[in-house]
């Protein structure tokens, strides 16, 4: 029973993680339907920028996260003002084909600057765990959590209580119109792409400290975020920490059962049932999910 | 939605099949004598354009007629490489091992299409990507059947590596035959008017009377099938299969991105853009090595935002531009 | 207030309007009529900058606009009421208000101008918490008018107001866009429904194939023998 009670809890930790990642990439789904395959580089490259600010220029590690945000924010807005807001018409695999190569040049990118060789930033959180009656829970764990929580609370408040926010919902739901109420639609979505992009950067950072990172280990976070957007729900910020949560929990507990092999597999095959079963996800707001399709 | 190619009056049909059957013919046979005048390595590279653009007709009876972006159909492809070589390995003739891949392949099809059919946009694109990872998990913990993430590696084939190269050859060249009757029976067709209805507004096909759940799922069966036999051909030809090889989404991607440069919709779009693609993959892998993800990404890039509609729109829209230079301005 | 010379425009290989001359005073309400492929929905996505202009300018309140982006105009107090309302449904009745305020910096104008909306649609307030895809058809027209107004615009354009309303409800529509036009508001309203038009209005156009073919003051054209045929493009 203990050893369940361990395995639900690691994977509520987990899914910190998994809701750090997929917040970047809901948001630029959600608002401008655009799927960034390259989202996993982008979380590659905070966490290499992460170790040269901390490896190579000796910083603190406190300062790592908000760099590789501040890069990862000025490269969105660059790449989305330049480059994708000229697919903002096409159709849906002109956008996935495009954040394909795009994620190619990143990775290659991150080869050239780096090398493939595996990277982490050691000795950043203490190997120690914080102890819940029986239970015991990493300290890098923990943070990651904390910080997945913190970020997703920083969205849901910028989101529904800022100008800024209203006036990203609302480009989400109809340009057009936002573009009558006065809205720089442009700029707005090229915003949107940067703040995906400094979530990314953070995320990217968090890795690098308690995990390994390589320029193709990226694949995987793309979609694991995938998984997590589907299952927490489009549109819907809470959802990605349900959806982390739920996902890492799930994984966590199939392995008890399964060959570790289907770890991954086990994501993909709950997406699968919750596509079919309730498209909207757990938390899918109403109107979202219609419009965005 | 993107503007589809125009739609013929039906008198115009017979034409339109029979033009495009001659062509056909022409091509067979510049694609038959090319093995008497390549090299084996040159021969190699018109064996891989020849599968990559049957693929790409796979996805072109999916995104570029029904409108739906398959990025995981190289499930499929996996599925019929690894039916294919597990039957050729048990001692099944070539012939009869593509069955085990095909029909495994199009049943997944009809078995699933119902259920993702209904998604639209992203959300089928992201759930074929599930489909394949599901499948490609399955290939790497059934160890006893697929030889698991190892790999698989059939029994070689007989005879002088000059004669197995042309047959593999000779074999792609009858399976890309079979995509070109496909792809004008899919223009040509009812079948084909049914799809690309439900491409340009799927409400009002419904309306009209088509099944699309139906038709939907049809198409993707063929699509499923086409792009099996390509896989149970590679699985032979290569003669060593892994998960990770098979299942790759770069295969999808890359199938996309010949559909895209052929122009969606089209009979023989997905060879023109297998052409182009594979030389520039090759040129890239040859001479840059170290940049050629990078080469190859930007050329995608490039691609989706210059040339969204393939070569032939491509052409299209420059041929009214040329004219007015060449020949002056028309007065009204 | 607004003058429009030799304006052109329309979308894809298409010209719908071609060489129009419009005029409205500072005050008035001018109602465009016609029927449906005329031109009168081209012409207020031209106005308001949703199309280029091919050809010709627009002047709003003497300063030439054509050249500029939508919310360079709603600045200048050019304000569109699109057909259809085009409320962002997933938000609720307050924020699509105040997505409509953006071009808005201080928060006081802000604040005075929703106040002026509540004001004006009392319902609106009442429902201002609730997601604006649940509203009834008058309360998201009052809703998508409410947000027009909340960037002060000098003038409002208005494209089929009252399309699919209950005969009720199109009353009170009217009757809003009345005390507006009270309150010193010009008004211009693309509008199905003319005797109701013809009878707020204080002076029409009527559009055929992208052309004006009839105008003058609304009392008279109400009863202008002419009126039916030129509707029809006679």
């Amino acid at each position: 029973m203990q050893l369940v009670a361990q395995i639900i809890l690691n994977g509520m930790l987990l899914g910190g993680l998994y809701a750090c990642m997929a917040l970047g990439f809901s948001i630029v789904w959600g608002v401008m339907n655009v799927v960034n395959l390259a989202y996993g580089s982008m979380i590659m490259l905070g966490a290499y920028v992460s170790w040269l600010a901390v490896l190579q220029l000796g910083l603190p590690f406190a300062v790592a996260p908000p760099t590789a945000a501040a890069v990862l924010f000025c490269l969105g807005y660059i790449l989305q003002r330049i480059l994708l807001n000229r697919l903002a018409e096409r159709s849906v695999f002109m956008t996935l084909i495009f954040t394909f190569g795009l994620n190619m040049a990143l990775i290659n990118l991150n080869l050239l600057l780096f090398s493939a060789d595996v990277r982490s930033l050691p000795d950043v959180f203490t190997r120690t765990s914080l102890s819940i009656g029986e239970l015991s829970a990493p300290w890098s764990r923990v943070i990651i959590f904390g910080a997945g929580i913190a970020m997703t609370g920083a969205l849901h408040v910028l989101l529904n209580f800022t100008r800024l926010g209203n006036t990203i919902k609302a480009t989400s739901f109809d340009p057009g119109a936002a573009r009558l109420s006065g809205i720089d639609v442009p700029h707005v979505f090229a915003l949107t792409f940067a703040i995906g992009g400094a979530v990314a950067g953070i995320t990217g950072s968090l890795v690098a400290a308690s995990y390994s990172f390589s320029p193709f280990a990226g694949e995987s976070y793309t979609m694991k975020s995938f998984v997590v957007v589907v299952l927490g729900g489009l549109g819907s910020v809470p959802g990605a920490i349900i959806g982390g949560i739920m996902l890492g929990i799930v994984e966590n507990l199939a392995s008890l059962l399964l060959d570790s092999g289907y770890r991954d597999a086990i994501g993909f095959a709950l997406l699968l049932v919750v596509l079919v079963a309730r498209p909207r996800g757990l938390l899918g707001k109403r109107f979202f999910a219609e419009v965005k399709l | 939605m993107r503007s589809l190619s125009p739609v013929d009056p039906r008198p115009d049909l017979w034409t339109r099949s029979l033009w495009s059957a001659a062509i056909a013919a022409v091509v067979l046979v510049v694609l038959m004598v090319l093995p008497a005048v390549l090299s084996l390595y040159w021969l190699r590279l018109a064996t891989n354009v020849l599968m990559l653009a049957v693929v790409a007709q796979g996805i072109n009876a999916m995104a570029g007629f029904i409108g739906y972006p398959a990025f995981g159909n190289v499930v499929f492809f996996g599925i019929g490489a690894y039916g294919t070589g597990i039957a050729v390995t048990a001692g099944i003739g070539l012939v009869s091992a593509l069955a085990f891949g095909a029909i495994p392949a199009a049943t997944l099809a009809l078995l699933a299409g119902p259920l993702l059919l209904r998604l639209r946009g992203h959300y089928f694109a992201i759930a074929t990507l599930g489909l394949n990872e599901v499948v490609s998990s399955l290939a790497s913990n059934l160890s006893g059947l697929t030889g698991g993430a190892a790999g698989l590696s059939l029994p070689l084939s007989s005879g002088i590596a000059t004669d197995v190269a042309h047959r593999t050859y000779l074999a792609f060249v009858a399976l890309f035959l079979a995509s070109i009757v496909l792809g004008i029976v899919l223009r040509d067709s009812r079948f084909g008017y049914g799809c690309r209805a439900i491409r340009a507004n799927e409400e009002a096909a419904e309306a009209t009377g088509v099944s699309t759940l139906r038709v939907k799922a049809a198409a993707w069966a063929v699509s499923a099938l086409l792009t099996a036999l390509a896989g149970g051909l590679y699985a032979r030809w290569v003669g060593f299969i892994e998960p990770s090889l098979v299942f790759d989404m770069a295969i999808s991607v890359k199938a996309f991105v010949i559909f895209l440069l052929g122009g969606a919709g089209t009979v023989f779009g997905p060879l023109i853009g297998s052409l182009l693609v594979e030389s520039a993959t090759t040129l890239a892998w040859s001479h840059l090595l170290k940049l050629h993800l990078m080469v190859l990404g930007v050329t995608i890039m490039l691609i989706v935002l210059v040339v969204p509609d393939g070569v032939q729109g491509f052409m299209l829209r420059l041929w009214p531009a040329l004219k007015t230079r060449l020949l002056g301005r028309p007065r009204c | 207030m607004l003058n429009v010379r030799g304006l052109s425009a329309g979308h894809g290989g298409l010209t719908v309007i071609r060489s129009l001359d419009i005029a409205i005073a500072d005050g008035e309400w001018l109602a465009l009529l016609g029927p449906v492929g005329a031109g009168k929905s081209t012409l207020l996505a031209a106005l308001a900058g949703l199309l280029p202009a091919r050809r010709g300018e627009i002047l709003l309140g003497g300063e030439p606009v054509e050249a500029l982006p939508p919310h360079v105009r709603l600045r200048r107090g050019l304000a569109l009421v699109p057909e259809g309302r085009r409320l962002f449904p997933g938000m609720t009745v307050r924020e699509n208000l105040e997505a409509g305020s953006h071009t808005v910096d201080a928060s006081a104008d802000r604040r005075r101008n929703l106040d002026q909306v509540y004001a004006l649609f009392p319902v609106l307030a009442e429902r201002a918490r609730q997601l604006a895809g649940t509203l009834s058809g008058g309360e998201q027209q009052m809703c998508a008018i409410g947000r027009a107004l909340m960037a002060s615009p000098r003038l409002l354009l208005i494209d089929e107001p009252t399309l699919g309303l209950a005969p009720l409800v199109v009353q009170t529509v009217f009757a809003k866009l009345s005390v507006l036009r009270q309150q010193g508001l010009t008004l211009l309203t693309v509008e199905q429904n003319v005797p109701l038009a013809l009878a707020h209005a204080d002076r029409a156009y009527v559009m055929g194939s992208g052309a004006i073919v009839m105008e003058g003051p609304a009392r008279a054209l109400l009863h202008d023998p002419q009126l039916p045929g030129r509707f029809l493009g006679r």
